[in-house]
């Protein structure tokens, strides 16, 4: 097939192949044909521009934030976490993936959550995971009770003078404590704008001494659980 | 032009250009992406999926000498034919879609309810709405047809119950229509 000078069949090929009913071995051969014809490739750009507007004829629809946070996720385009005191040295590309991962299994667990008997109004929630990316904790908060309900799904028995602190870690500065766990598998800290503000990023469990860790500016023993902290709209 | 600095900023990966272009062109993108696979879990997959594309494509962006928003729509379209055959095709999913497309179709050919500003169209989406609106309305149906679901002619022409030969007719005097009246009338 041979296109030179026959404008009117050039434009309809080019209309058609736009607009999706050019075929097959038709389409073939004509992308074959548009690789060496820069005229020709020009006329299937303006039939884009042209057909291709139909698509704004569609009614504009909102998309919900957790598609850009999909798209953000997935790109990783979140700024990048800092190096906290007692982290520094650690690897940041292994915060960012578990940031990835966690917000998915906090999607999931949440579904878990919300199906309980009462539904608390769940604002924020973290899963907390241990080095092998084990879910150990569901932190959720709500914020107009005021309450953060911690669930432990699977923690490591813990020797009796010692006790787990949860943390409030934001993108600077140091970490808050938003208070010593029990020993049951789930309980509730009353939620604080001061200790969880929206410069959280992270929430992390320290192993303490009864009683929380000694040193107010942060955890005295090892972090063992972390997750990140993602608001739900 | 704002849309076209944007692409420009993804394709240096800069993340706060893609963030505007996202906020800026998510909706329109959205609501095509519904319009053509219909289901809200589906349409979010295809502007996920576009959205990469697009970070992914901006430095390509320039040498498909389209208009930004024809470029992103361009891929939004294919990526919801993708899913859709992937998925087995729309069978299930176009019950109403001729109800729709009627709706729209219609809306165009009224010239007193003017969509385009109210769906502040593009230049190029404004001049395509007011030469639709003048073509015969069989026409318009069958090219709203072809661009939104992906159909051959021979799909067309189940779908509306006509010979393929007239479809194909009333493609391509509608297409031909459509360039002479876009292009003022320069060629036939």
């Amino acid at each position: 097939m041979n296109l030179r000078g026959k404008d009117a069949l050039r434009e309809r090929l080019a209309a058609e192949y736009v607009l999706g009913t050019l075929r097959g071995r038709a389409r073939r051969r004509f992308e074959g044909l548009m690789h060496g014809d820069a005229a020709l490739r020009r006329t299937v750009a303006e039939w884009r521009d042209r057909i291709g507007a139909m698509a704004e004829f569609v009614p504009p629809a909102t998309p919900p934030m957790r598609v850009w946070r999909a798209i953000e996720a997935r790109l990783g385009l979140q700024a990048p976490a800092p190096a906290w005191q007692f982290w520094r040295g650690g690897a940041l590309a292994w915060w960012r993936t578990l940031g990835v991962v966690s917000s998915m299994v906090a999607a999931l667990l949440l579904v878990t959550v919300l199906q309980g008997p009462v539904a608390p109004a769940v604002d924020d929630v973290a899963t907390l995971t241990d080095a092998q990316a084990r879910t150990a904790l569901l932190v959720t908060a709500d914020r107009d009770r005021k309450l953060l309900t911690v669930r432990l799904v699977e923690t490591q028995p813990l020797a009796a003078d010692r006790a787990l602190q949860l943390w409030a870690v934001p993108r600077e500065g140091k970490p808050r404590s938003l208070g010593v766990l029990g020993t049951g598998r789930e309980l509730s800290l009353p939620l604080t704008a001061q200790a969880i503000g929206a410069d959280v990023a992270l929430l992390a469990v320290s192993l303490e001494p009864q009683g929380g860790s000694p040193d107010p500016n942060g955890p005295s023993g090892p972090i063992l659980y972390k997750g990140a902290w993602v608001s739900v709209m | 032009m704002q849309l076209n600095e944007w692409i420009l900023g993804a394709a240096r990966k800069d993340a706060r250009a893609f963030r505007q272009l996202y906020d800026a062109c998510s909706p329109r993108l959205f609501g095509l992406a519904l319009r053509i696979v219909r289901r809200p879990e589906l349409a979010e997959e295809v502007l996920q999926e576009s959205f990469i594309a697009i970070w992914d494509h901006a430095a390509d962006y320039q040498s498909s000498l389209s208009a930004p928003m024809t470029w992103m729509t361009t891929i939004v379209r294919n990526k919801s034919f993708d899913l859709l055959r992937r998925a087995g095709g729309e069978a299930d999913l176009d019950i109403d879609n001729a109800g729709f497309d009627a709706g729209i179709m219609a809306s165009l050919s009224d010239p007193r309810a003017n969509p385009a500003d109210a769906l502040e169209l593009s230049s190029e989406a404004k001049a395509l709405a007011a030469c639709m609106a003048v073509l015969e309305e069989k026409h318009r149906d069958v090219i709203g047809l072809a661009f939104f679901h992906d159909l051959s002619h021979g799909d067309v022409a189940r779908r509306l119950a006509m010979p393929v030969g007239t479809v194909k007719t009333w493609i391509r005097r509608g297409l031909a229509r459509l360039h002479s009246c876009l292009t003022g009338g320069r060629t036939a």
